[in-house]
């Protein structure tokens, strides 16, 4: 190989204005938790991810015995078989108590699920699922190596999925019942019926060539949706178990009956959610007879006391609604693989209880932020068991538990309240990443509200992103007035998972002798669907005439046409990109379909109006909108960028040939690939010794039209992309018979994709990352200040995607002190006021991040904003660290 | 014996948990202290019985092992 000669001429970092000079400048605003959820905090940070074979064990067992039983049933009862053989664990110290397995950050694989990615490498079952192209993005993706990751093998501690910890005693028996659930899982079956699909060879090669970077109804077949925790609040399980028994009793015999399964479903789970919290009660007595310190074994014995009451009764207090709502969270979550499991605008949901006690005395604000200090920690102690390729690839380890502040009452007033201005402050002193905030912005929102979202921005966390509430009641309304939505119910949407916009409703809740109406989640998961297309990989194929360069198979039935204009180029990604939706949406149905058949949700499904009174579940299209599978595409401002160079360049200024411009790819601009250097980013790439052969070449690409600087070349390519875009999806259809929408965030995928993506015309050298979110410029690449950045963003309607996502990195200095708040807040206003629906932040010297690169022991606590979520800095792969330090950060604004 | 096969064992992660009864933080495992209890694992069931190193049966019809948590098992019984 030949020898590295010197650098790419980039600085260590892109900036716009001066770089900043002298010591690095660390956040503003530095605040701590109570000492008790500091000691809960650090006892986090020194915890590893650890996943348990429990829960699936005893689901197994139960499932094997009931053989005929009808399906839903069958789920049922081996769910309830899990939650009532959990073991409890309760952590001294702990305000709010049970987590998804007995480890702090617990989790368990879910073989009904899928079951091959978790067995050993060698195992043969593993060799055959990546034959069928099955877990090629786990192949491609880096799992960061520091924090609570277990990425090797350790003494009795086997590494699984490369992140999670499971004890060498348990693994003869998680391949036990893996090879149970072989050719039964909703892998396994689903894989077989998809066969059926016309064009399933062509899925097969998209997603070996990662074109696509997984299958949604195998891997995440719920989340990315808001809670609705309505139901156990108003009626406690009891009264749930009651309303299933009234409506088993109006049911049985008559038309419709899958809705006595139905009901007879929920009211076993429930009966399990019951033993389960009975045993953490039984736990908290035993912990309390232990128990030397008065105060603590107080708090076990209130905790014990509590949860007696909440296994039959509705709540009493604001304490009893914080357990409550936890424990359907978390019951939620453990009835599939989740990510994104959003609780919504829980301070909304939760204020009739505070205030109430507040009134009375019961509580106080003190007391209030340790509690919403401690719920921080139990969210960020959710993991969620995937394939490394999902938790590294797409949520580099998050969960994406989005609680959103602000927004609008049923009756279009200010929903903000001062409960919600003490989670903005919990999330200063206890800065974890989940929950993530989200604040739905209205212009109707008290200033001194905004500030406050400011200042907690400022924090340097990444939350709240800034989302735009009329432009997210438009899209709900437009994609849901066929289903019956109204403004007065649009008002109740919020975000779930990291930026999906979704529907929700507002549910009369009794308390306290009035009624309140809460919003909640009314829709099932969404990014369901198509999940994250590389559409710079597209245009890779296109210009290698169908071929998928790095393995040398064929993905796509040859063009064979010479691109001679740009309008034959275009034309032909069109045909391309439609054929991949095409195929992934038929091949997703019947994964979804399948998922419903056999494992189908339950818990979730009551919690969702109008599921319990219809008697249908969410695979039924028992909720009130069922609108919600997508397309999700990632890098599209590098295929913008790429269109430009390509217009430019070779068809408009005639600068080189596609066959000349293609030579240069597969010479990656006589550059070493990211594999070989190490680095993923385009700044710190080394050259060949042929670098000058390409070098004018390059430099053509690079200087191309750029989008993000209210450049109309581009900006006017940008649009056309969009609005094709959103109007494509709704030619194809869910399951449901719902036409698809367009989603756009990259999560954490354009690392991945872009490790497999050759260079790109646009100057992007081959395995670097693509642009990321969707309105986000290239780093370094925007040059024109943020004004400049925002006019590029809003080209076209925000409102015809359910999202757009804009991510901006900005020195501390910049926003420093009232003033500063005052400056970024109009700033963010600005960009809103012109139709943009989302902006989140980045407040970080880059020179931190990039000494905490090197020296991760001395950052535990440091988190970054990557594409709709926050991470520790400690547990992103190099690939997402590479590209957040290579942002373009702000001196100025 | 080790922590982890005692009663008082809380286990924080796969490697490492506290003592329930002190707050100790002990490595899994470690060596037990003088203070241990038998924990409810299905090697402590009269229903087990190993058949090989790692696997066994529960009441001579369902696969087990040896370490697996039994505290929520209504057919615990010592043996």
């Amino acid at each position: 190989m030949p020898q590295p000669v010197e650098f790419l001429q980039c600085s260590a970092t892109n900036y716009y204005g001066q770089a900043p000079k002298g010591n690095v400048l660390s956040r503003e605003i530095n605040k701590k938790p109570t000492p008790r959820v500091e000691k809960i905090r650090n006892r986090y940070f020194d915890t590893k991810s650890s996943a348990s074979v429990e829960f699936p064990y005893w689901y197994t067992r139960k499932w094997e015995g009931l053989e005929g039983e009808v399906p839903i049933v069958r789920r049922a009862e081996a769910l309830r078989a899990g939650f009532e053989h959990l073991t409890p664990s309760i952590f001294p110290g702990e305000l709010l108590v049970m987590g998804k397995a007995n480890y702090l950050r617990g989790s368990y694989p879910m073989p009904w699920l899928s079951e091959a990615f978790f067995l050993a490498k060698e195992d043969e079952m593993y060799k055959e699922a990546l034959e069928a192209g099955k877990v090629s993005s786990d192949e491609v993706t880096t799992m960061g190596q520091g924090g609570g990751n277990v990425t090797k093998s350790i003494g009795n501690v086997m590494s699984i999925a490369g992140k999670f910890g499971m004890r060498k005693e348990e693994m003869p028996m998680l391949l036990n019942i893996a090879k149970k659930w072989h050719n039964k899982s909703v892998d396994d079956v689903g894989h077989k019926y998809e066969k059926m699909v016309p064009g399933y060879n062509t899925k097969e090669e998209i997603m070996r060539a990662v074109i696509c970077m997984f299958d949604s109804g195998y891997t995440l077949p719920q989340g990315r949706e808001v809670m609705n925790y309505y139901y156990p609040l108003q009626y406690g399980i009891k009264g749930i178990i009651e309303i299933c028994n009234e409506k088993l009793n109006g049911s049985a015999g008559f038309p419709d009956m899958d809705r006595i399964y139905f009901y007879k479903s929920v009211e076993t789970v429930m009966l399990g959610i019951q033993k389960w919290i009975r045993n953490y009660a039984e736990e908290a007595k035993f912990m309390a007879s232990l128990e030397q310190d008065n105060d603590q074994l107080n708090e076990y014995l209130d905790i014990a006391e509590r949860l007696q009451w909440l296994a039959e009764n509705p709540p009493r207090d604001f304490r009893d609604a914080m357990q409550m709502v936890w424990t359907f969270h978390i019951a939620v979550l453990n009835e599939d693989a989740i990510s994104g499991l959003s609780p919504g605008r829980l301070g909304q949901v939760l204020y009739p209880y505070w205030k109430k006690d507040m009134d009375e005395g019961k509580i106080n604000k003190e007391q209030t932020l340790e509690l919403l200090e401690a719920m921080r920690m139990k969210f960020t102690e959710i993991d969620c068991f995937a394939s490394m390729g999902v938790v590294g690839g797409v949520l580099s380890g998050n969960t994406f538990n989005n609680l959103c502040l602000g927004g609008l009452t049923k009756d279009g007033e200010s929903a903000a309240n001062d409960l919600e201005i003490l989670i903005m402050e919990s999330s200063q002193t206890c800065d974890t990443p989940q929950p993530t905030l989200t604040l739905l912005f209205d212009e109707k929102l008290p200033e001194d509200f905004l500030l406050k979202g400011v200042e907690t921005t400022k924090v340097g966390t990444g939350y709240p992103a800034w989302v735009n509430n009329r432009v997210a009641m438009e899209f709900i309304l437009e994609n849901f007035k066929h289903e019956g939505i109204e403004l007065e119910e649009a008002r109740a949407w919020a975000i779930g998972g990291c930026l999906e916009t979704s529907a929700g409703s507002w549910m009369p809740l009794e308390f306290n002798g009035e009624t309140h109406h809460i919003p909640g989640g009314s829709a099932p998961a969404t990014s369901v669907g198509v999940h994250f297309i590389s559409v710079p990989k597209v245009l890779e194929a296109v210009l290698y005439d169908g071929l998928d360069h790095r393995t040398g198979r064929r993905v796509y039935p040859a063009h064979g046409k010479k691109l001679e204009t740009y309008e034959e180029l275009w034309e032909t990604f069109k045909e391309y990109f439609s054929l991949t939706v095409e195929v992934l949406t038929l091949t997703n149905n019947i994964q979804h379909d399948l998922w419903g058949k056999i494992s189908p949700s339950i818990v979730n499904s009551m919690l969702k109006p109008d599921c319990l009174e219809t008697g249908k579940d969410i695979s039924h299209k028992g909720c009130r909108y069922n609108r919600t599978f997508n397309v999700e595409v990632s890098g599209g401002v590098t295929l913008a960028n790429s269109l430009a160079s390509l217009k430019k360049n070779v068809y408009e200024e005639k600068n080189f040939s596609i066959k000349k411009l293609k030579d240069a790819i597969d010479a990656n601009f006589g550059y070493f690939t990211a594999q070989e250097t190490g680095s993923f980013s385009l700044i710190e790439q080394k050259q060949t010794e042929k670098y000058e052969n390409w070098l004018k070449i390059h430099t053509q690409c690079l200087d191309a039209p750029k989008y993000g600087n209210d450049d109309k070349y581009v900006d006017n390519i940008f649009r056309e992309w969009q609005i094709w875009f959103a109007q494509m999806c709704s030619n194809y259809k869910s399951l449901y018979d719902e036409p698809l929408y367009p989603c756009q965030i990259s999560v954490s995928t354009h690392a991945p994709l872009g490790a497999v993506t050759l260079a790109t015309p646009d100057g992007r050298l081959s395995g670097t990352t693509f642009s990321d979110g969707s309105v986000s410029a290239y780093p370094g690449t925007d040059k024109n200040g943020p004004y400049a950045l925002f006019n590029s963003a809003t080209c076209y309607n925000h409102s015809l995607s359910q999202n757009s996502q804009l991510n901006m990195k900005i020195h501390p200095s910049v926003v420093k002190g009232r003033e500063g708040s005052k400056k970024f807040l109009e700033m963010i206003k600005a960009y809103l006021r012109k139709g943009a629906f989302h902006a989140q932040f980045n407040i970080v010297d880059s020179r931190m991040l990039k000494d905490a690169q090197n020296n991760p022991d001395k950052y535990r606590g440091l988190m970054v904003r990557v594409a709709g979520f926050t991470q520790y800095w400690v547990e992103l792969g190099k690939q997402i660290q590479d590209e957040v330090i290579a942002r373009t950060e702000y001196e100025e604004i | 014996m080790k922590h982890y096969d005692c009663k008082y064992y809380l286990t924080i992660d796969a490697f490492k948990g506290l003592c329930k009864r002190d707050k100790t933080n002990i490595t899994a495992d470690d060596e037990a202290c003088e203070h241990f209890e038998k924990a409810k694992m299905c090697a402590n069931c009269s229903h087990f019985k190993l058949t090989t190193d790692n696997m066994g049966t529960c009441m001579q019809k369902y696969d087990a092992y040896p370490r697996m948590n039994a505290l929520t098992c209504t057919d615990f019984q010592w043996s």
